[in-house]
């Protein structure tokens, strides 16, 4: 009895200390959260919440059948498929790099972490200017120094080119982070696996292959999936050079997208919509992610 | 047990939140605390109140975008605003552009709106039509006589369903500014009919070095100018329908000349997305000319103090009338405001003579006719307050935002030459209709 009522003053000290981190959580998340999963089925009136009209899946299925968010779901698809393996290539390479003996190493993770906590405004300002269509930085580099081009291209004026930018802005931004998060997991490895492998004559790409690759597994499911999260709610680089959906809304993001309805056009049961399918994609995607990564783990 | 209790209070939590989402926040909401002291305070204080209610003045907040310079002089203007009204004090707040239209949104909805703000004239009808805004006419005293002394074009972006939610604080339009030394080398005159405009445009590009016309953007505002001077029309004066408007043979008109002129390369194209800007191109010849507002006074003063800045009126359509795109901002009453007189009081001084042109020292154009000419002016308004007497304002609708994005689309579609420009504009009409219609 005494242990049991113990356990019981011990839970309810461990609910107490729990409560106001738990209180923010409600308030702050999970409030907002139901509260716009309500508003997603309104007309919704911003200043008279009583004067909205129920609308049911109408605003879901407005989304679903308009032409300019099917778009914007292809425009974070291709933007998650490229930039993913992107940063994940490049930023174990770098990983791979500064796990080594080499000089300055210090300076080298402070160079490739620059990037990373520069504010996305201004690099996406930067990626403007060198991708300007008449006096940008690149148009000069293919035209005038290489002569790949004769005529400038106008990159953020195209609707697939613009992406060009864009995709580069994402790996650029985020090689620095995932190198680093790669970094404590090859540090994790135990050295003794590479002696034991150079001494049954491993070459190094066998023991990469057979060794490191096999023992970041973890890191790389955990890289994976915060990844990909961050590619389906990219938006400030999008907004900032192509001024979300320019031009002819072909470049929207699905949040660019949801952002220009809700506090563009006020529309903030339609807003609240695409919210929630965006929500409804990166669940379903996550959830697919490690279970396969898991299982393949497991055979 | 502690599964139950953590059960407990999160379901506790997530009813005590929906129940306070779902009931309309009343101003200031206060904890259930504070509301029996307040209460006990207020039977304190309800005893004195009746004595000191003369003195103590009421409090009005007023929202804006305003510049540095602008805001120094309006804390001027509310010192002599209170010196004159000891009963008023005026709060005003401070707040970014392109942050203003969420942060008064997240105040409506949060019951926390000010009582009055200056907001882009384009936003007027938006709020209005969702009941944000108290109507003004009818209810402001003296109401018919400053809307007869304003210019119209910004007096009707506050019309709206039969009545007028604000009042034109200020203006600004859009006129042509030439690049003197290449107009010069070339040996040609400032145009002043549109004929002139295009052959100017072309006599002044030289390839990719140099182009005689840019835009900002496909935005309705980089044409517009040019649109309303050869007659172009969005929609009827009634703003029922853009089918014969939008689609009509002067906007097909204004659209072929700019589709014309780009396609012979006498446009720069930047206003595609991603070139050099209007602003640093002109400056540097780049752009021999370009057409906007009376801000770049002050823009070409910092950053270009050597560039001589020379303004024209927008050249005139076939009918002989120049024209324009009216700019600016109105002041509003929000309908939430507990203090309407006395915010109304704030918006007659706003709108008085002496506002106007205290305001106008620090560039900011008034919005009252007779001061065009006027000596205390800066110089450079007049040509701005001259094109103004003919400048139209843009569709004022609660979807103007949308309508802009659709004749946008068909700006690029037509320069891409996906369509042509009647195509182009037929399909611009048919969308603008649909907004209409809902």
């Amino acid at each position: 009895m005494i242990t049991i009522k113990n356990k019981t003053n011990q839970s309810v000290q461990a609910a107490l200390f729990l409560l106001p981190g738990f209180i923010l959580f409600l308030t702050f998340i999970v409030g907002p959260m139901i509260y716009s999963f309500r508003i997603s089925f309104f007309d919704w009136n911003i200043i008279f919440p009583e004067k909205s009209t129920w609308v049911g899946f109408a605003n879901y299925l407005e989304a679903i059948r308009d032409p300019i968010f099917r778009k914007a779901v292809l425009n974070n698809a291709v933007y998650t498929l490229v930039t993913v393996p992107g940063q994940m290539i490049f930023g174990l390479l770098v990983a791979l790099l500064l796990n080594q003996q080499i000089r300055g190493k210090a300076a080298f993770r402070v160079i490739f972490y620059l990037p990373v906590i520069t504010s996305w405004v201004i690099v996406s300002l930067l990626f403007e200017y060198m991708f300007s269509g008449q006096a940008g930085l690149i148009n000069y580099l293919l035209r005038d120094v290489l002569h790949i081009i004769d005529q400038n291209i106008l990159w953020l004026a195209d609707p697939v080119l613009a992406f060009i930018p864009i995709h580069l802005l994402g790996i650029w931004k985020g090689v620095g982070w995932t190198a680093v998060i790669f970094l404590a997991g090859l540090q994790a490895i135990p050295i003794q696996l590479f002696e034991a492998a150079l001494v049954d004559g491993a070459n190094r790409l066998q023991q990469f292959r057979y060794i490191t690759l096999p023992m970041i597994r973890q890191t790389t499911i955990y890289l994976v999936v915060v990844l990909t999260a961050g590619a389906l709610n990219a938006y400030i680089s999008n907004l900032l050079l192509t001024n979300g959906g320019d031009p002819l809304d072909q470049t929207h993001f699905i949040l660019t997208l949801m952002y220009e309805e809700t506090f563009g056009n006020l529309e903030f049961g339609y807003g609240s919509a695409i919210s929630y399918l965006l929500t409804i994609i990166v669940f379903i995607i996550s959830v697919i992610q490690i279970r396969l990564l898991r299982n393949q783990e497991q055979v | 047990m502690s599964k139950k209790i953590l059960a407990m209070l999160s379901v506790m939590f997530v009813m005590v939140f929906l129940i306070s989402a779902c009931t309309p926040t009343p101003v200031e909401e206060p904890t259930e605390e504070a509301v029996v002291e307040e209460e006990v305070e207020e039977v304190e204080a309800e005893e004195t109140e009746e004595e000191v209610a003369e003195v103590v003045p009421v409090e009005i907040s007023y929202w804006h975008t305003m510049s540095d310079p602008e805001t120094e002089k309006l804390d001027e203007l509310i010192a002599v605003f209170e010196a004159a009204n000891p009963g008023i004090k005026v709060a005003p707040t401070r707040f970014a552009y392109s942050d203003f239209k969420a942060a008064i949104l997240t105040g409506l909805a949060g019951g926390s709106a000010p009582d009055t703000a200056r907001m882009d004239i384009a936003w007027v009808p938006e709020f209005a039509d969702q009941g944000a805004l108290k109507q003004l006419d009818g209810v402001l005293e003296g109401f018919d006589e400053i809307a007869a002394a304003v210019f119209p074009g910004p007096l009707s972006t506050n019309f709206w369903n039969g009545a007028y939610y604000g009042l034109p604080q200020n203006t600004n339009t859009q006129v042509l500014l030439w690049h003197k030394d290449t107009f010069d080398a070339a040996g040609i005159a400032v145009p002043t009919t549109m004929d002139e405009f295009a052959a100017a445009a072309c006599a002044l590009t030289e390839g990719e070095t140099r182009y005689g016309y840019a835009l900002g953007g496909t935005y309705f505002w980089a044409p517009a100018p040019i649109f309303y001077a050869m007659g172009g029309k969005v929609v009827d004066d009634a703003i029922t329908t853009a089918e014969g408007y939008t689609n009509g043979p002067e906007s097909v008109a204004a659209f072929t000349m700019l589709t014309d002129l780009f396609n012979e390369g006498c446009i720069s194209p930047n206003l595609l997305g991603g070139g050099v800007g209007t602003a640093d191109g002109h400056a540097t010849g780049f752009y021999s000319m370009i057409i906007d507002g009376p801000w770049m006074v002050d823009i070409y003063a910092g950053n270009y103090p050597d560039f001589e800045t020379n303004f024209a009126l927008i050249p005139t359509g076939a009918d002989g009338t120049t024209s324009s795109v009216v700019g600016g901002e109105d002041v509003v009453v929000f309908e939430t405001t507990e203090n309407t007189e006395q915010a109304l009081v704030w918006v007659s001084f706003l709108m008085s003579e002496e506002a106007q042109k205290m305001l106008a020292e620090v560039g900011v154009m008034p919005t009252l006719a007779h001061l065009t000419g006027d000596a205390s002016m800066p110089a450079h308004f007049e040509i701005f307050m001259e094109q103004l007497e003919t400048a139209q304002a843009r569709v004022p609708h609660p979807k103007w935002g949308e309508m802009d994005g659709a004749i946008n689309n068909a700006f690029q579609r037509m320069l891409r030459g996906d369509q042509t420009v009647q195509e182009a504009l037929d399909q611009a009409a048919l969308e603008i209709d649909a907004l209409l219609a809902e």
